[in-house]
């Protein structure tokens, strides 16, 4: 039995976590012997992204799509350049995760991805941190949600950075999880630092999976 | 009116920038003025989708020296208004912020350093120093914050309305494009829960009343006809100026007492020497920091004090000597050499900090 074809567009507010779940999340799919496609697709003023990284991931097994820093110019209010394979990056074969930037556009930004509307197994996923005061509450995140265009599924990311601990993940769960139902759409999973699986376990307050990250974006500044 | 924004307190993550718009909503700013350039964007960005939440005010004007002019505008008419920019918006900006001064107009300003000259990188950089303190025509008559970290920048985008709104001189927070893009956890909360009361505004133009019938007319002029009418108003300026001074200066001096070596900095690049001194007072070595949060007024005093007992000063910055300038200025007459870290551009991490206070005590 071939493995499912897995395409998911992370998207969601500005430093919500989309990066880190997006390369985490690629390099999950890794481990199942699938080619794994990791496109870079945030073209709104990208301070944290990939491109630092990008090497490193390549070598890791990954097919990075993505500048690096050196070969780009003028950030910001001078708009970033697409490369022909960000356009075509669902031509890749295997799984194609996509990190889109931030902005009022949302999963708009896909609209430069060619056939991202009509690929039957596009899953875009909206990363929500509920430390972020803009989606703190299920009200919030409910507004914010209906905003973007079409989505498939919300992450609760919910964290302080160095300062999270289990709790916040939960209480986040809960309120994400609560934003979902609202929706209508599935809490597909939390994602957590991996210092906290001990204290956390396998699922959440919800049942959701979490899936644990290992932080690379950190590092990633420009 | 509508309720509160933050009730009470609470902890959160973000960038610089939704700090800033989020430190202003808390100080109940009415309006922002401005025009979009990085590394400040994100404060507009964030300003605007809040500020109709809660019954606030935005104005993308249609470049950098209009959005000063207007928020002067804003200002004298009564309203709690500020803006921000960057680097060559920055520049742009002087005309009004020096009118700003001539005026006694307590605007806020919130700059986003970055490289230059000219344009240059959108990124990072301590290169607006100068400009920021010293850059319109005349003497200077501003009060200019300078913030190392979310916390402050939260603190201080509140207190910088307040010190404007107070003493009547326009009011800069100094930060830069580490500091508008980094994300991290603050707390942020309703000044009133913390004891912080916001100073009332008071409208220059459009006062109640019939001029030269109710009250008297004001008159707003920043042309002088004779040299002398000129040198009585800046005089005046200046002891006002001098008055505030020992108020509002603000400084932090950390392990200086008796340290051998003080690291001078400033801004975001107090964090790497935070963590440097640490590391090298665990090593043994007498090392302190001194770092002037009111680039304008100087902490000339506190200085004088803290590096009384030091054997050496290294001066550390990213950019070429703008903070050595202020304090070469303010330390006049001191004989304890100096060592220049200057970094035109490049972020300066505690590791070369610490590289570098070894290598000049060996």
């Amino acid at each position: 039995m071939p493995v499912p074809r897995i395409v998911e567009a992370y998207v969601g507010e500005y430093a919500s976590g989309k990066s880190e779940c997006a390369i985490n999340r690629a390099l999950e799919l890794l481990n199942e012997k699938e080619m794994v496609t990791l496109a870079d697709l945030d073209f709104v003023e990208p301070f944290y992204t990939l491109r630092p990284i990008r090497e490193e991931l390549k070598a890791k097994g990954l097919n990075v799509i993505a500048w690096t820093t050196g070969e780009t110019l003028g950030f910001g209010e001078t708009g970033s350049v697409v490369r022909p394979d960000m356009r075509w990056v669902l031509s890749n074969p295997g799984h194609v995760i996509m990190d889109v930037g931030y902005g009022v556009k949302g999963s708009k930004a896909l609209n430069l991805v060619e056939g991202s509307w009509q690929d039957p197994d596009l899953q875009i996923l909206v990363v929500v941190n509920t430390a972020r005061p803009m989606t703190a509450s299920v009200e919030d995140i409910v507004d914010y949600v209906k905003a973007l265009g079409p989505v498939h599924g919300l992450i609760n990311n919910s964290h302080l950075g160095d300062e999270t601990v289990v709790g916040f993940v939960q209480e986040g769960a809960r309120v994400v999880s609560r934003a979902a139902s609202m929706l209508g759409l599935p809490l597909v999973a939390t994602c957590a630092d991996e210092g906290l699986k001990e204290d956390l376990g396998e699922v959440d307050v919800t049942g959701t999976q979490v899936r644990y990250l290992k932080r690379h974006m950190q590092r990633t500044f420009w | 009116m509508a309720e509160k924004p933050i009730q009470g307190e609470k902890r959160v993550f973000m960038t610089g920038n939704e700090v800033v718009a989020w430190g202003a909503l808390a100080a109940q700013a009415d309006i922002m003025y401005g025009y979009p350039i990085t590394p400040q964007n994100e404060i507009m960005h964030y300003w605007s989708r809040l500020a109709p939440k809660h019954g606030k005010k935005f104005l993308q004007t249609e470049d950098e020296i209009s959005a000063g002019f207007t928020t002067i505008g804003g200002t004298i008419i009564g309203a709690r208004a500020f803006t921000g920019t960057s680097g060559p918006g920055n520049t742009l900006m002087q005309e009004p912020m020096s009118m700003a001064e001539m005026y006694r107009v307590p605007a806020v300003f919130i700059i986003q350093q970055r490289g230059g000259p000219s344009t240059a990188t959108v990124i990072y950089s301590q290169q607006e120093v100068t400009l920021t303190t010293f850059g319109g025509n005349g003497e200077g008559y501003r009060i200019v914050y300078s913030t190392a970290t979310h916390q402050e920048l939260f603190d201080y985008t509140i207190k910088a309305f307040n010190t404007a709104w107070k003493h009547r001189f326009p009011t800069f927070v100094l930060a830069d494009g580490y500091q508008a893009k980094m994300r991290e956890p603050l707390t942020i909360y309703d000044p009133e829960a913390k004891g912080i009361e916001m100073v009332p505004t008071v409208p220059t133009l459009g006062k109640e009343g019939v001029p030269g019938v109710d009250r008297p007319p004001v008159h707003m002029t920043n042309t002088r006809n004779t040299e002398e009418e000129l040198y009585e108003v800046v005089k005046g300026l200046q002891a006002a100026y001098e008055e505030m001074w020992p108020e509002v200066e603000e400084h932090e001096a950390v392990e200086c007492e008796d340290a051998e070596i003080i690291i001078v900095c400033h801004g975001v690049v107090t964090r790497s020497a935070r963590v440097a001194v640490s590391q090298l007072r665990e090593a043994g070595i007498k090392a302190g920091y001194f770092r002037p949060i009111t680039l304008r007024p100087f902490p000339v005093e506190p200085m004088k004090q803290s590096i009384k007992g030091a054997k050496q000063l290294l001066m550390v910055e990213s950019a070429q000597g703008q903070l050595a300038r202020l304090v070469k200025d303010s330390i006049y007459g001191s004989t304890i050499p100096i060592e220049p870290m200057f970094r035109p551009g490049i972020g300066i991490s505690s590791e070369e900090i610490v590289e570098k206070v070894q290598s000049l005590i060996k």
